[in-house]
């Protein structure tokens, strides 16, 4: 197929659907009104039921709990297969030396690039950390937790260069961390069973509401989460930087 | 609040879809095409958290104001929540596609791109 035929296609496509989607779109219900009875249901139960304030990690890992455990392994399978990719043609040896081009110096960092990275990969964890914790109360949760605490980690690398990121670093804790976060949460489902009621039931007692460590279960979840997608996402960065090593190696 | 204001939103997702598969099938390069990709992701973003909002009310969050006060849907926000983590993720592997493919054929033009030949 011709990228002109295919284009054409394309064009013809859009003109086809755009009478069904005009159709649809003025149908709609008007905007800010629709009925909404599953998320009412969520906002008027959910504080009663399971105690927690965050509406959203309600959802994630209570009443939708099962989705997140897919979800969850969707991330495990795409960092596997990442890892899989870049590791399978470099092979697992791994060196403190980043590639080069030919001719290019590496020059230390600046003090100040240091200072302001030591600094902010310090607050930035405890910002992750804080977020991830906070997911039963107020706006945050596992997965965004997750993601700061893994871009805390860049920020050795832009601090202390390639060869202090690698020192700290290990692919093998790493991925304990995101496999382990990933059982954690499957776990959980199976503590229900063993309780004697259905897969990832709430049997941890509730706590108070607006408390931080309110919800049961769904702390535990939150927590398996966390260590999942910051343990996913900073094995994506090492996957990614240990690829700017230079390919015949190092004499050292 | 007129015609055109409440249309806006689902006009937005469907543009949104379209330039994004409008780039695709045009792309000539491989890391141009995953961030198309992105756009037409993007667009169902849009499309959730417009079918979750609700006019004059608050995040369905109730530290400060209790519960049964107005809030949009958490549903649409969760999944959107979840679908950016994967989605990161899932554009990771695929530029970790482009990376190999680059090193194999030493080209990234998704339109030269021919079967393994042995």
């Amino acid at each position: 197929m011709t990228p002109r035929l295919r284009l054409i296609i394309f064009l013809l496509a859009c003109i086809g659907l755009m009478p069904a989607f005009a159709h649809v779109a003025m149908r709609m219900p008007s905007f800010g009104a629709h009925p909404l009875p599953y998320g009412e249901t969520i906002n008027a139960v959910a504080t009663k039921e399971r105690h927690v304030t965050n509406m959203v990690s309600a959802v994630n890992f209570d009443y939708r709990g099962f989705d997140t455990l897919g979800e969850e392994f969707m991330l495990l399978c795409a960092v596997t297969g990442i890892t899989v990719l870049l590791r399978g043609t470099r092979g697992e040896q791994t060196s403190a030396r980043p590639g080069v081009l030919e001719g290019r110096p590496i020059r230390p960092r600046s003090e100040a690039v240091m200072l302001i990275c030591r600094i902010f990969g310090t607050l930035t964890l405890m910002f992750g950390i804080y977020v991830a914790l906070h997911a039963m109360t107020t706006p945050g949760g596992g997965f965004q937790g997750g993601v700061i605490i893994a871009s805390a980690t860049l920020m050795i690398f832009m601090g202390e260069t390639y060869r202090g990121w690698r020192r700290l670093m290990h692919s093998e804790i790493l991925d304990a961390i995101e496999g382990g976060g990933a059982t954690l949460y499957a776990l959980c489902g199976f503590a229900s069973m063993v309780a004697g009621k259905p897969f990832l039931y709430n049997i941890l007692p509730l706590g108070t509401p607006r408390d931080l460590f309110s919800g049961g279960l769904m702390l535990i979840e939150n927590a398996g989460v966390a260590c999942a997608v910051a343990g996913g996402f900073a094995v994506t960065f090492l996957e990614f930087l240990e690829e700017t090593r230079a390919e015949k190696e190092d004499p050292e | 609040m007129n015609r055109f204001t409440e249309l806006l939103p689902w006009i937005v997702a469907a543009w949104l879809l379209a330039v994004g598969l409008y780039g695709m099938i045009t792309s000539r390069h491989y890391v141009q095409l995953i961030g198309c990709l992105s756009v037409v992701q993007a667009s169902t973003y849009v499309l959730l958290l417009a079918v979750g909002y609700r006019r004059h009310a608050g995040p369905p969050i109730f530290y400060t104001h209790p519960p049964g006060t107005p809030a949009v849907d958490p549903v649409v926000q969760a999944l959107v929540l979840t679908d950016i983590v994967i989605g990161a993720t899932v554009t990771a592997l695929l530029l970790a596609l482009a990376l190999q493919m680059h090193k194999r054929r030493g080209m990234l033009d998704p339109q030269e791109l021919r079967p393994l030949s042995r």
